[in-house]
């Protein structure tokens, strides 16, 4: 009987441990080709040029140095417009908005925000800031990608100075230093690490956005760092080239996303590499 | 009248009797340090506290005790007025500290956390250097230069028993620390500022019975600085280290006396019951 009962729940969980197995197993797959895809032709597709020459017309040779520098420049830009307002809005959700019905509201408006389709955005900003000033602009996409920054921040600030705890704030205002003072001093320096890693999810989030770039900053064939014209980017290159019939367009854009892939990777591993660092210090 | 009630009324005016006066006389009363006076407390509609009157005496321990939910570190929170942090939590009544009520809001809350100091139940050391763990503080309520400052540090770090341990490492990280070191440094944090009240929250319920018993040793040497109010949930801690004990139940102050008094020959039934572990 024993025996019995004991051999059912063997079996039982081994059915269990295969199925969750075999839909890792399916899901690795189809990630694993991808990358294995975007290796491939990246890889082959790499040279030098790509960093010294700019986009090419069709059947010259060419490289992406324009659409590097002004995925860097629209990316980093609207990180830095959208972070700071993010950690702004997360600490207000997270210190002084606690049960107050307009956090709550703030807090559920965000989580719709965050899961807007970026396109949506895009237009959102296509309509205001481009359909008004009567041409595409870096400025624009670099608005576009800070609304898509923005949610996450004003989340994973909102979460990490929420698991901060409550003892800490207490025995820092007990110490009879006013609440900002505890806020910036002590509670961001605990929670810093995620804080930090939010930005960093949310740059490696930017860098690959497409849509909210087609509508604003669209695409410049030429090097420019006028944030007021229309700046090259790699998303938007890779849309265009690889949709293409030309040959070498196609290998630009594997390289491109090739790179892209990688630098998502890195961004993704260093904010790993944060996170695990500060829990070593914690134990 | 019987021998034996003779013999009673007879030793209450006998030289041994009137010697023991005499002693009780001759040795100091203590200051009283604080007081409560009607003090209710509010979390939102549910009362916490009723009609509290406690006396704390300057430079004695005095230990709160009863079952939880009774209403003892809710009292202790007053004392500093950390509970202001929560809208929703009311104390209403008198608190006087040094004959001010610090519960009226002319009185500076900063000046108020600098004299009342607290320790809490889990240590939370912030995360920083060990120096600036316990300088943190200072540095908002004085200008020390640098020399002062680590004057004070050390010092606080000496108070608080902590100093041989930490002298070598005190650029390090104060999360390094083991966890009744850790509980010391916030001791330590709270002495900093040189207040002359100090709050312990269950200071030990997180550690072990080494550090605990550090702690208490720590309590012992401390009240000849300080006052001190510690809530407990452990009897026997309270009977080791306090000098008053106050009996709390329900949000209502029982019953207070000597420690000794308390543990030995309680008033009230209801005391007596918790003590004797028959409830709580």
């Amino acid at each position: 009987m024993n025996a019995w009962h004991i051999g059912v729940r063997g079996a039982k969980n081994a059915v269990a441990q295969v199925l969750a197995t075999l839909a890792t197993a399916f899901g690795l797959f189809w990630l694993g080709w991808i990358l294995w895809t975007t290796l491939l032709n990246g890889l082959a597709s790499i040279n030098l040029a790509l960093f010294t020459q700019m986009t090419p017309p069709p059947g010259e040779t060419g490289g992406l140095l324009n659409a590097f520098v002004g995925s860097a420049l629209m990316s980093g830009l609207g990180v830095l417009i959208g972070a700071p307002i993010g950690v702004l809005a997360g600490t207000y959700l997270a210190e002084y908005g606690r049960g107050a019905w307009f956090g709550e509201v703030i807090r559920f408006v965000n989580d719709i925000l965050l899961s807007a389709p970026s396109i949506v955005l895009g237009l959102f900003v296509y309509t205001l800031v481009v359909a008004r000033v009567g041409h595409f602009s870096a400025l624009a996409g670099s608005l576009s990608l800070a609304l898509i920054v923005l949610p996450v921040v004003v989340r994973t600030t909102d979460e990490m100075l929420r698991l901060v705890p409550t003892q800490m704030r207490e025995a820092a205002l007990s110490l009879g230093v006013p609440q900002w003072k505890v806020t910036t001093q002590v509670l961001y320096r605990a929670s810093l690490p995620g804080i930090v890693t939010g930005i960093l999810l949310a740059l490696a989030r930017i860098s690959g956005e497409t849509a909210p770039l087609l509508f604003t900053a669209l695409n410049n064939q030429y090097w420019t760092t006028d944030l007021s014209a229309p700046m090259a980017n790699v998303p938007v290159v890779i849309f265009q080239y690889a949709m293409s019939p030309y040959d070498n367009w196609h290998s630009l854009a594997w390289a491109g996303a090739f790179f892209l892939t990688l630098f998502v990777l890195l961004v993704g591993l260093a904010a790993r590499a944060i996170v695990s660092r500060h829990r070593m210090t914690h134990d | 009248m019987t021998d034996l009630a003779q013999a009673f009324t007879m030793n209450e005016t006998s030289p041994v009797a009137a010697e023991v006066d005499v002693r009780r006389a001759l040795r100091p009363m203590p200051k009283l340090k604080l007081s409560t006076h009607g003090l209710e407390f509010h979390y939102g509609r549910a009362r916490a506290l009723h009609d509290v009157q406690l006396d704390v005496a300057e430079k004695r321990v005095t230990a709160l005790i009863g079952p939880s939910g009774c209403g003892k570190s809710t009292l202790l929170r007053v004392f500093n007025r950390i509970y202001a942090l929560y809208p929703g939590q009311v104390a209403r009544g008198e608190v006087l500290l040094d004959g001010m009520d610090i519960l009226t809001p002319d009185y500076p809350l900063a000046l108020l956390r600098s004299k009342v100091g607290m320790v809490f139940q889990k240590p939370v050391p912030f995360p920083m250097t060990i120096f600036e763990n316990v300088a943190y503080g200072i540095r908002h309520h004085e200008r020390l230069s640098k020399a002062d400052m680590a004057v004070r540090v050390e010092s606080a770090l000496r108070q608080s028993a902590l100093w041989d341990e930490v002298k070598d490492k005190l650029r390090e990280s104060a999360l390094g620390l083991s966890g009744g070191q850790q509980q010391r440094l916030c001791i330590a944090r709270a002495v900093a500022l040189r207040p002359e009240v100090l709050l312990l929250d269950e200071p030990t319920s997180a550690l072990d019975p080494i550090s605990t018993s550090r702690i208490e040793q720590l309590i012992d040497e401390l009240k000849r600085d300080f006052t001190i109010v510690i809530v407990t949930h452990n009897m026997q801690q309270a009977a080791r280290v306090s000098d008053y004990t106050a009996f709390m139940y329900l949000g209502d102050l029982v019953e207070q006396d000597t420690t000794e008094t308390i543990f030995s020959n309680p008033s009230r039934r209801q005391t007596e019951d918790y003590i004797t572990g028959r409830f709580g």
